[in-house]
């Protein structure tokens, strides 16, 4: 279900981009070092730089906004550099965006390019924040940059295919002429953007028991309809496969919890929280009562306060360790509080979670979860 | 419990791997016993849900 249009903008008068004759749209682009013709892989690393006019898929935007439109400085950046720099990227990015002057900002489309989708997110989702200016992007949907910013942003569905780029830029451009002219936008299916899962106040013909009836009565005739609730959907995870051999795996413990260590050092919110921590369990065979906390607002944390090896069972995975059972456990936990938490945010801090499992080597986890 | 099929039930939410009603060595055992449990959904292969 999508009930939302650009609500931010219904305070403004609507103007008809077909009736601003003199009216040049000016456009800043973003690209990838791929689309941007620096280079593959290779040329992953390479930093921000800014081209004069439109680069690659740029030319072809501009073609399908018309005549008005002109991209008046793309701006290429390798997806490494972007991802690891971000701050200081979006930073730069955002100083000549402001010189440019544009009325429009559009970035990819990035189809599964991840980096590209994270960076192109980002920086959209900034520019639309700090200097107020519509942004249109393209993932398809696992990107993980959809995850990020679908809330915030019109992300055109571009498909995993780059060979879909004229008709992604169709749908981008006629997006975007709408965004910059304030005319209104459609719901997701009609204009090609991925579901924000925000909800508009609309009027509508029949009351809400009409709609159900006749909702039902299609059902059961098996005659198509279109439900008004739909339920959060949760892309398909491969099954990691078994482990081999558990006397050589290096297992980490890992909480939603809310275990912390006295005074909470991470500010670890008991509720929504956006933040986790890592905590060093290294020579220690037993959690102890006075050096933990819980900051989670969701269950009776007495018992865990009392002996916090019920919720992080240190103690037993030690023993296991010693006997051989497994090979090492990790000398950290990983604690965070599962608790009234949206889905962007819990799915943000499982990636960075399980970012930092990988990085470190990790065979498995045990996950405990109140 | 949502796409995972390595789910290993706790004892309650208030402890999930212990028991506040038995004596701490039992208690120990039954923390034991689940990640037993839990060991032994990794090491063995599980269909996707």
């Amino acid at each position: 279900m999508e009930r939302w249009s650009n609500a931010q903008h219904s305070d403004t008068p609507m103007l008809q981009y077909s009736n601003l004759k003199e009216f040049e749209m000016r456009i800043v682009h973003y690209l990838n070092q791929f689309f941007g013709g620096l280079g593959g892989e290779e040329k992953a690393g390479a930093p921000l730089e800014v081209r004069e006019g439109a680069v690659g898929p740029g030319l072809l935007l501009e073609q399908l906004l018309g005549s008005n439109a002109k991209v008046v400085i793309t701006l290429v950046c390798g997806d490494n550099y972007a991802v690891e720099n971000q701050e200081a990227m979006i930073g730069s990015a955002l100083e000549k965006i402001r010189e440019a002057k544009p009325d429009l900002f559009v970035a990819g489309p990035c189809f599964q390019a991840g980096r590209y989708g994270m960076a192109a997110g980002a920086l959209s989702s900034a520019v639309q924040k700090t200097l107020g200016l519509p942004a249109v992007t393209g993932m398809s949907e696992e990107n993980p940059g959809v995850d990020l910013y679908r809330e915030t942003l019109y992300i055109i569905d571009s498909g995993t295919n780059a060979a879909g780029m004229r008709d992604v830029l169709g749908k981008m451009s006629n997006l975007a002429a709408k965004l910059v002219s304030k005319a209104e936008i459609g719901l997701p299916a009609e204009e090609g953007y991925l579901t924000r899962g925000l909800i508009r106040d609309q009027f509508v013909e029949q009351t809400a028991a009409q709609r159900l009836v006749d909702m039902v009565l299609a059902k059961v005739k098996g005659e198509p309809f279109e439900s008004e609730m739909v339920p959060t959907a949760f892309a398909p995870i491969p099954m990691p496969p078994a482990l081999k051999d558990l006397s050589k795996a290096k297992v980490m413990l890992i909480t939603d919890g809310g275990l912390v260590p006295k005074g909470n050092p991470d500010k670890i919110q008991g509720s929504a929280a956006t933040r986790w921590g890592s905590y060093k369990i290294e020579g220690c065979d037993d959690l102890k009562a006075e050096d933990y906390e819980i900051s989670h607002g969701g269950y009776d944390p007495q018992f865990v306060r009392q002996d916090p090896d019920r919720l992080v069972p240190l103690d037993a995975m030690r023993e296991l360790e010693r006997e051989g059972v497994i090979g090492k456990l990790h000398d950290e936990f990983i604690s965070t509080s599962g608790l009234a938490n949206p889905l962007s945010n819990t799915r943000r801090m499982g990636r960075e979670m399980a970012e930092r499992v990988k990085q470190l080597g990790i065979d498995a986890v045990i996950l405990t979860s109140t | 419990m949502v796409g995972s099929n390595r789910t290993v039930l706790g004892n309650g939410i208030v402890h999930v791997v212990g028991d506040a009603n038995v004596t701490p060595e039992q208690e120990k055992e039954v923390r034991r016993k689940l990640v037993e449990k839990a060991l032994e959904a990794l090491r063995s292969e599980r269909e996707p849900s």
